[in-house]
C-alpha cells in the first residue's frame, strides 16, 4: 500500500504540489491525470524517493520513506519498476542485455535462467526477435515495451509509469495501456500512472485522481470521477 | 542611488563567488565519492575493459601521428642549431629529454582530453538527459559505480601508457632525422638517448601524466555526469569539459614542472 499524506512541494519557489492525500492498495491501478506541468512526474518522482517532500510523509507498505536506510532502500526499489517517459534504456546494451541486467544485478539466477526469464517476459510484452537490436534501432513503441518489460522483469510489486502512452498513435497508445492492464494483473502489481491520455485511463484504471494546480480536485472509480460536479474535472474529462 | 547600486554589486559577487565554490564543493564531493568505491574495491572488470580499450583505440592513431611528428621537428630543429656549435651529437639528448620530460604528457594529454574525455562527457551527459542515470539510480544500482568509475579509472590506466606509446614514437621520429639527415649512426643515436634519460627524467614526465589523467578524468565524468539541457546541454557540457581540461592541463602543468624542478633540480 501506497500512502502519501499532506505531501507539500515547492520547486524554484514555486509550489507544485499542494496537500496531496492519496492512499493506494495493492493489486490497484490508479492513472493521474492532469494537464503538462501540473506535477504528476513530480509526484510520481517522491514515491521512488527522487524527490523528497517539504512538507508531509509517504508510506510504501507501512514504511516511512524519509526515514529508510541505504540498505531498506535498495531492498525496497528491488520490488519497484518505473517506467521512464523516454524509456531510459541503455543505448550501449542491447535490448536482450537491458532487460536481464535488473537480474544480473540483484539475483543469482544462473546465466540460463536469465535468459529464459529474459526471453519469456519479452514474449509477454509482445516483442521476439528483436533481442540483439539496440534500442535507436526500435521504434518509439517497441522501447516502451522494452522499458515494459525491464520495469518489471524483477516480478516487481509496484509499478510506476511516467506517460506511457505519450508519442505514439492512439492504436498504440490502446496496446501500450491494454498490455500494462494485463501485465499488472498478471504480476499482481501496485501500478501509479501518470497520463494526460483520458479515454485510455478511464478504461484501465481501477481509480483515477485528476490533479489541478497541484492539488487532487476528484478521485475515485472511473465512474465516480465521471459523476464528479467540479467544473475543472467535467470540463477536463469530457 | 549610488550606494544601492554598490550595494547590488556586492551582493551579485557575493552570489556568484558563493554559487562557483558551492560547484567546486559539489566537484570534490563527486570525485570523493568516486574514489572511495575505487578503494572500497567496486570495480567492475568488465566495464573498465570496455573503457580502457574504447579510450585506447580511440586516440592511439592520433598521438602517434603526433608524437611522430613532434620528434621529428624536434630533432631537424635541434640538429640545425647544435650543429653551430658543433656538437649535432646531442640531437638524442635533446629529444629525448624534450620529449620524456615535457612534451609527451603534456601534448598526449591534450589529445587524450579532446578525443577520450570529449567522448567520456558526452556519453555521460546523453544518459543524464535520457534519464539512464536516474533509472540506474530507480533499478537499485549506483550510477558511480556502474558508469563513473570504470571511466575515470580507465582515463588513469590509459593516458601513462599512451605516454610512454608517444615517448617511444617520438624518439623513433627523431632517430629517422639523425640516421637520414644528420648522419649520425643509428646505433650511436639509440645509445644516446639511453644514456641521457636517467629514472628522474622519466618518473617526473610520469608523475604529471598521473597527475593530469586523474584532472582529465574528473572533470570529464563530472561534467557529464551533471549535464543538463537536452542535446543542446550535451554539446554545451561537453566543449566546457574540454576546455576546462586543457586549461587544468596546461595550468598544473606549470606548477608540477616548478614543484618537480625545485625538488630534483
Ligand atoms: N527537477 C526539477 N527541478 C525544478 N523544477 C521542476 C523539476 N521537475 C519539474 N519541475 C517543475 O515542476 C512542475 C511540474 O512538472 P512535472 O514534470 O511534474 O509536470 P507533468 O504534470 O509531469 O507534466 P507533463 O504532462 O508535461 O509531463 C513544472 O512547473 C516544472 O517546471
Ligand atoms: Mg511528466
Amino acid at each position: 500500500m501506497i500512502k502519501i499524506s499532506h505531501l507539500y512541494k515547492s520547486l524554484n519557489r514555486e509550489l507544485v504540489l499542494k496537500d496531496i492525500d492519496l492512499t493506494i492498495n495493492d493489486s490497484e491501478i490508479w492513472v493521474i491525470l492532469g494537464q503538462s506541468g501540473v506535477g504528476k512526474s513530480v509526484l510520481l518522482q517522491h514515491m521512488i524517493g527522487l524527490f523528497h517532500p517539504d512538507q508531509g510523509a509517504i508510506e510504501i507498505n507501512g514504511l516511512r520513506l524519509d526515514h529508510l536506510t541505504a540498505q531498506q532502500w535498495l531492498d525496497l526499489r528491488r520490488t519497484m519498476g518505473y517506467l521512464f517517459q523516454e524509456g531510459a534504456l541503455y543505448d550501449f546494451m542491447t535490448v536482450f542485455e537491458n532487460v536481464a541486467f535488473p537480474l544480473q544485478e540483484h539475483t543469482a539466477l544462473s546465466v540460463l535462467e536469465i535468459k529464459a526469464k529474459a526471453e519469456n517476459i519479452l514474449q509477454l510484452v509482445g516483442l521476439e526477435g528483436v533481442e540483439r537490436k539496440y534500442p535507436a534501432q526500435l521504434s518509439g513503441g517497441m522501447r516502451k515495451r522494452v522499458a515494459l518489460a525491464r520495469a518489471v522483469i524483477l516480478d516487481s510489486k509496484i509499478l510506476f509509469c511516467d506517460e506511457p502512452t505519450s508519442g505514439l498513435d492512439p492504436i498504440l497508445s490502446r496496446d501500450i495501456s491494454n498490455l500494462i492492464r494485463d501485465i499488472s494483473r498478471h504480476f499482481r502489481t501496485t501500478t501509479v500512472i501518470a497520463s494526460h491520455d483520458i479515454a485510455n485511463a478511464f478504461r484501465i484504471a481501477d481509480k483515477v485522481a485528476i490533479l489541478k494546480d497541484g492539488q487532487v480536485v476528484a478521485q475515485g472509480t472511473p465512474q465516480e470521477v465521471r459523476a464528479s460536479q467540479n467544473d475543472f474535472v467535467r470540463e477536463f474529462i469530457h | 542611488m549610488q550606494k544601492i547600486d554598490l550595494f547590488f554589486f556586492y551582493r551579485q559577487t557575493f552570489l556568484i563567488i558563493a554559487q562557483k565554490l558551492s560547484g567546486f564543493g559539489r566537484a570534490l564531493y563527486f570525485f570523493a565519492d568516486v574514489c572511495s568505491l575505487g578503494l572500497k574495491g567496486k570495480i567492475r572488470l568488465s566495464e573498465l575493459m570496455k573503457q580502457i580499450y574504447e579510450q585506447g583505440m580511440q586516440s592511439v592513431v592520433v598521438v602517434a601521428l603526433t608524437s611522430a611528428a613532434t620528434g621529428i621537428v624536434l630533432a631537424l630543429q635541434g640538429y640545425m642549431m647544435l650543429e653551430r656549435f658543433g656538437a649535432k651529437e646531442k640531437v638524442a639528448s635533446l629529444v629525448a629529454l624534450s620529449l620524456v620530460r615535457e612534451l609527451s604528457p603534456v601534448f598526449t594529454s591534450l589529445i587524450f582530453s579532446g578525443k577520450a574525455g570529449a567522448r567520456v562527457t558526452a556519453e555521460l551527459g546523453a544518459m543524464s538527459v535520457n534519464n539512464q542515470i536516474t533509472a540506474t539510480k530507480v533499478m537499485g544500482v549506483d550510477p558511480l559505480e556502474f558508469l563513473v568509475l570504470p571511466r575515470m579509472l580507465a582515463c588513469v590506466l590509459v593516458l601513462p601508457i599512451l605516454v610512454v606509446f608517444s615517448q617511444v614514437i617520438g624518439i623513433m621520429g627523431g632517430y629517422l632525422v639523425a640516421v637520414f639527415q644528420a648522419d649520425i649512426p643509428g646505433s650511436f643515436y639509440i645509445h644516446q638517448t639511453l644514456r641521457s634519460i636517467n629514472y628522474v627524467d622519466f618518473l617526473s614526465g610520469f608523475i604529471k601524466t598521473f597527475f593530469f589523467a586523474i584532472l582529465i578524468g574528473w572533470v570529464c565524468c563530472y561534467q557529464g555526469y551533471y549535464t543538463k539541457g537536452g542535446s543542446i546541454g550535451v554539446g554545451h557540457y561537453t566543449t566546457r569539459a574540454v576546455a576546462f581540461a586543457y586549461i587544468f592541463v596546461v595550468l598544473s602543468n606549470t606548477v608540477l614542472t616548478k614543484i618537480i624542478l625545485t625538488f630534483w633540480g
